[in-house]
């Protein structure tokens, strides 16, 4: 392993630490907003269980990223992302639709790709203890859209799609960055097989999935389209 | 075959969570509502983004 190659590994287990960190804090802000508008829904148990799974895997993450050489995690911040034009229920359905339906379906996906690769066993270690929480916390996001789309019209969700999208990956994910396969077995995907699996998950996976639920998937295929072909 | 798999198990599995928990009273005042209705409530009652630079995503693996 080079130098350079420990850098960018290093740096890929912070990444992943905020993220992890962020994401607890998100998932506690929602339990409480569903809490107060859905009484019955399973949804705010899960999501407070999944904050707890998500502080368990940043410390798997950190524990990476220290391994391969940087204490330099840097600060996670909590922000709420709907747009100002949406306003409560309607505000944390955004919300839950871009971090869960979205974001873990795709974290699901590059996690079970990541595990199909031979990797070291420390980071297969923390790559199985994350993936299996994982699968729930992709559930609990279309659990809550079900819950909604079964009492109001969701269809509005559509057209803010494409902003969920642009906000949940890199802006050089699409660029054509140099590839670098030996990093694979750190837990890093090379960016060509990280875009082609963003791509599959958001065709295959996403965009049927909020279909099955009423929102017109044009805006996000036509997101992809721009970006891909 | 993986994807086909992730859809049955995140999106119907979450689907059939969502489904086999009861209602809510909220849940009872919205049902009696319009679903236009409920989206112009939503959205501010134009059905699309009035400020769409001001939505955000969230960055995961």
């Amino acid at each position: 392993m080079t130098e350079a190659q420990r850098r960018i590994v290093a740096e890929a287990w912070a990444f992943r630490t905020r993220v992890e960190r962020e994401a607890a804090d998100r998932f506690i802000r929602l339990a409480t907003a569903i809490s107060s508008f859905d009484v019955a829904s399973p949804v705010p148990a899960l999501m407070r269980r999944a904050a707890e799974d998500e502080q368990r895997h940043a410390a798997l993450c950190v524990e990476l990223a220290t391994i391969y050489g940087t204490s330099e995690i840097g600060f996670a911040k909590d922000v709420p992302i709907a747009p100002r034009s949406l306003e409560g229920r309607a505000a944390v359905l955004y919300e839950v639709v871009a971090a869960c339906c979205i974001t873990e379906t795709e974290s699901v996906a590059t996690l079970t790709t990541l595990l199909a690769e031979e990797v070291e066993p420390a980071v297969e270690k923390a790559l199985r203890a994350i993936a299996r929480d994982e699968v729930s916390h992709g559930r609990m996001g279309w659990a809550h859209l079900a819950r909604e789309a079964a009492r109001y019209d969701v269809s509005f969700l559509s057209s803010w799609i494409p902003a969920m999208l642009s906000g949940s990956v890199e802006d050089t994910l699409f660029l054509e960055p140099p590839e670098d396969r030996d990093l694979l077995r750190y837990g890093v995907l090379p960016p060509s097989t990280k875009k082609a699996i963003f791509a599959r998950t958001l065709e295959e996976v996403v965009v049927p999935g909020l279909e099955t639920f009423g929102i017109d998937g044009g805006p996000a295929r036509a997101w992809l389209s721009a970006r891909i072909h | 075959m993986l994807f086909r798999k992730l859809f049955r198990m995140l999106v119907l599995g979450g689907a059939a969570i969502g489904a086999n928990a009861g209602c809510s009273t909220a849940q009872a005042q919205q049902t009696t509502e319009k679903k236009q209705d409920a989206r112009s409530t939503m959205d501010g009652g134009s059905g699309a983004p009035q400020d769409a630079g001001a939505g955000g995503g969230v960055q995961g693996w």
